[in-house]
């Protein structure tokens, strides 16, 4: 799909969500592995099946939920999709994205983000929340680099603001920080690399990963950023670390493990979520 | 990669229905070291043309034949040539020999390469033993819904390479009197060499050795619990601040010279299994 069918794809889906629940939502989340209990603190007004929903991917990845949660949490009208979809699943760079550009078309200009990534930093603690200051793009994915996107609209429009603003928003990252303080809740604020996966790091990767900079390693979130910057949308993203990327020391991990530790950490998250949501929305 | 357990199956039936042997191990044979295969006592040899599903081989000095049959008193299947994503492949049908592997019964997987060096401390004509690897090729073999039947979604990769296997080999190499380093491989897509600022740049986050294979076997092997060992040849060596343009001739007299060593590292690692 180029870029005019993803933006009337997005717009088609839209439509179908604005039918069954007619709400401007002001904010967007992306709830990723163990996060999906949130969701349940969410005042629910509609719940929409990806697969009731044209052109939106489903999620095959333990631990996600795969729908659409519309409602209202802490009396702010929110939209929640609860379970993404990632690379590693088979899905395209521009469907792993779909989501996003579908935000946007409901007239979203804030998104959420969340994951559970591996630590890279040694400082860092095993269900510690990050706060996702900056990230590296290891996913050899990103269409705009490939001939097939050339002369679309995302390379002729999109380049200059990608390069001109961070990814994620300042002011953001900043309220978070203090909504930590004032709920007591220990964040980190850090780098995070994204890898395809679908394996694990071996030790002389997580070795390299650190050595250029990450303080954490995934595999989702950084196409979600991508695109919500490309369509202006302002992006807070927290890194759930479920396990300790230790490579001098290292025990074998397993998605069952990293989604006991995320479910356990996402309380926090939530805590912190809920201190900041009458700043972001005053932003 | 729903599409693959057919495909095994397929592959599987077809080997099966000549050599109903359950083979100890799997051998890849890299550049250059086809000649191994000289060492079976060989009760099988199908051009993998004649196997289901099998990609054919297009690299130079790679043979393109899966041979069955008896090496160091153990039953095992060798590829006489391998395949590469620079080839065209994508990494599943690369890997797909590796799950016929397993299908056939095999608990250990045997990989070797040719490679350059990169640690000033090794020299042309070394073995290595693969102690880690760094995958760079931009890809996974295991990307698509995962099929549990073959394997976990998100497999460890603590110890891709067995450490026990690297001990032994290591103890065949002090009895041998064989030069054996112990190392990281980087894999890259290929097909163009380093350039001299990439070779400083694998060599600066932690490889010993760079190539273009393996990577996605070892990922594969571990995804579906196949014990694995690793060599490497070192055939050139890679210094950015004193290299020499690659001489493909050159690489492959190397491997050839180092070969024997090989084999009998691989012997000595398969004699330990009985």
């Amino acid at each position: 799909m180029d870029e005019v069918d993803l933006v009337q794809a997005a717009a088609e889906a839209a439509d179908v969500i604005q039918q069954r629940w007619s709400v401007t939502p002001r904010l967007a989340l992306i709830l990723g592995t163990g996060l999906g209990e949130l969701a349940e603190s969410i005042t629910t007004d509609v719940v929409i099946d990806y697969s009731q929903i044209p052109h939106f991917p489903r999620s095959t990845a333990i631990g996600h939920r795969g729908r659409l949660i519309c409602g209202s949490w802490h009396q702010v009208p929110v939209i929640a999709m609860q379970g993404r979809c990632h690379l590693y699943e088979g899905y395209s760079w521009q469907q792993v994205t779909l989501p996003v550009r579908i935000m946007a078309a409901l007239g979203i200009k804030s998104l959420i983000i969340t994951n559970a990534s591996g630590g890279l930093n040694p400082k860092f603690q095993t269900g510690d929340v990050m706060v996702m200051e900056d990230h590296i793009d290891l996913m050899f994915r990103n269409p705009s680099g490939c001939a097939e996107s050339q002369g679309s609209e995302v390379s002729k429009t999109a380049r200059p603001g990608w390069v001109s603003r961070p990814y994620y928003d300042l002011e953001f990252r900043n309220a978070a920080q203090q909504a930590a303080r004032r709920s007591n809740v220990p964040l980190q604020t850090g780098v995070y690399v994204a890898l395809t996966g679908p394996t694990y790091e071996t030790r002389a990767e997580y070795r390299l990963l650190r050595k250029i900079g990450g303080d954490a390693v995934g595999m989702s979130t950084v196409p979600e950023a991508i695109m919500a910057q490309h369509l202006e949308m302002r992006v807070l993203a927290f890194s759930i670390i479920t396990n300790l990327a230790t490579p001098d020391d290292l025990a074998a991990v397993t998605g069952e493990d990293v989604i006991e530790t995320a479910q356990a950490a996402g309380n926090q998250v939530e805590q912190i979520l809920a201190e900041v949501l009458p700043q972001l929305i005053d932003c | 990669m729903l599409e693959l357990f057919g495909q095994i199956e397929e592959a599987v039936t077809a080997i099966q229905s000549q050599w109903d042997k359950k083979p100890h191990a799997g051998i890849i044979l890299g550049t250059g070291l086809g000649s191994l295969v000289e060492e079976i006592d060989i009760e099988l040899s199908l051009d993998y043309g004649e196997i289901p599903n099998f990609p054919e081989s297009t690299a130079a000095s790679h043979r393109g034949r899966l041979v069955c049959g008896e090496l160091a008193g153990l039953p095992v299947v060798a590829m006489e040539g391998r395949f590469h994503m620079y080839e065209g492949y994508p990494l599943k049908q690369i890997t797909l020999p590796v799950r016929v592997f397993k299908a056939l019964g095999a608990e250990l997987l045997v990989v070797s390469n040719a490679c350059g060096g990169m640690n000033p401390d090794y020299q042309a004509g070394d073995l290595m033993v693969i102690e880690d690897q760094i995958n760079l090729m931009g890809d996974n073999p295991l990307i698509g819904i995962n099929d549990d039947r073959l394997g976990p979604r998100f497999p460890d990769m603590c110890e891709p390479y067995d450490q026990a296997l690297i001990e032994r080999a290591q103890e065949v190499a002090r009895r041998e009197n064989i030069v054996l380093h112990k190392g990281v491989f980087v894999a890259v897509a290929g097909p163009n060499l380093e350039t001299r600022a990439e070779y400083r740049f694998l060599r600066n986050i932690g490889a010993d050795v760079v190539g273009m294979s393996t990577v996605p076997e070892v990922i594969v092997a571990v995804h579906c619990g196949l014990r694995v060992i690793g060599f490497s040849i070192i055939t050139d060596m890679c210094l950015a601040d004193a290299l020499q343009p690659a001489n493909v001739e050159e690489i492959i007299a190397t491997a050839n010279e180092a070969e024997p060593r090989l084999r009998t590292m691989v012997m000595g690692v398969l004699a330990g299994e009985k």
